[in-house]
């Protein structure tokens, strides 16, 4: 699970133009990955969403359990600017549209 | 994800009684107390031996042309924004708005490291670029060595002993920044956006 290519697909939406709404959230996921430090990704959480250590920890044992978590929400600008912010810490973050 | 395994042979680096250099030379490298703490003036005093400040000078310089490199270890680096199918067009777009940014953001962390790491003292900034110098080169080793989360340690003599020992010693340094930097985030902190 170290290749870029490997980013599990399971789960992911695949919209078509036609079916994307304006109106559904779009989601960031946060995806398990073997070498970021469990403390880390739950400073990440902390740091870049303010919340608490309870909840930032309660999400990343959700990534590390479940293999993925939704850490946020919002327009598409929105959770693009989150992904990339994972992104500078360098999590694992993908975006999707909620069905 | 991973916890810092403190099974390097000789345990953590600091809390080593061991006279005997342990893997690829990095015993004893850290005091017994935290080697990075915050002072009353909101600097952070650095106290890293000579032979661990340059290791990480090393690296660093070595992260440079990594960074802008088509090394499949240094595209961890980049990690796409959308997965699955037809999204290929939403990924570039993403692509062209962010890598400029990204690339430079690992950059800077980079070059903040290579400036300050002899420095016994680090502003706020200073420190976040070490823990997101540091972070990236976790990222492109750790992916060189495929490392896995129930990944044992190589047998003694194992040619990738030494990386391991590096990978190994960065995770100590980066959760020590983070046990730091961590203590001064508040506990209730209202979420950016809701969920």
């Amino acid at each position: 699970m170290t290749d870029v290519q490997t980013v599990p697909a399971g789960d992911v939406r695949t919209d078509t133009d036609e079916s994307v709404s304006p109106d559904r959230p779009w989601l960031v996921i946060v995806w398990n990955d073997p070498i970021n430090l469990m403390s880390f990704v739950t400073f990440v959480f902390q740091k870049l969403f303010g919340y608490s250590k309870e909840k930032a920890t309660k999400l990343m044992m959700d990534v590390h359990v479940k293999g993925r978590a939704v850490v946020s929400s919002g327009t598409r600008d929105r959770a693009e600017l989150d992904v990339y912010r994972l992104h500078e810490h360098g999590l694992w973050a993908t975006m999707e549209q909620s069905g | 994800m991973s916890i810092v395994s403190m099974s390097m042979g000789c345990g953590p680096p600091w809390n080593s009684r061991d006279e005997d250099e342990c893997v690829a030379g990095t015993g004893r490298l850290m005091s017994f107390t935290s080697p990075i703490r915050r002072r009353r003036d909101g600097r952070y005093a650095v106290r890293l031996p000579d032979q661990v400040r340059t290791l990480l000078g090393s690296l660093a310089e070595q992260m440079i042309p990594m960074i802008d490199s088509d090394d499949p270890a240094a595209t961890r680096l980049f990690p796409p924004a959308y997965v699955g199918t037809d999204t290929s067009e939403a990924e570039q777009q993403y692509r062209e708005l962010v890598d400029g940014a990204l690339h430079s953001h690992h950059h800077h962390a980079v070059q903040v490291l290579t400036e300050t790491v002899t420095a016994d003292s680090l502003s706020p900034d200073e420190l976040a670029g070490w823990l997101s110098a540091i972070g990236s080169m976790r990222l492109v080793i750790g992916t060189r060595l495929d490392i896995s989360e129930d990944m044992v340690d190589p047998a003694p003599g194992d040619p990738s002993e030494p990386e391991h020992a590096v990978f190994h010693l960065l995770g100590v340094l980066q959760a020590t920044i983070i046990d730091v930097l961590g203590a001064e985030l508040p506990d209730d902190g209202e979420p950016a956006s809701a969920l």
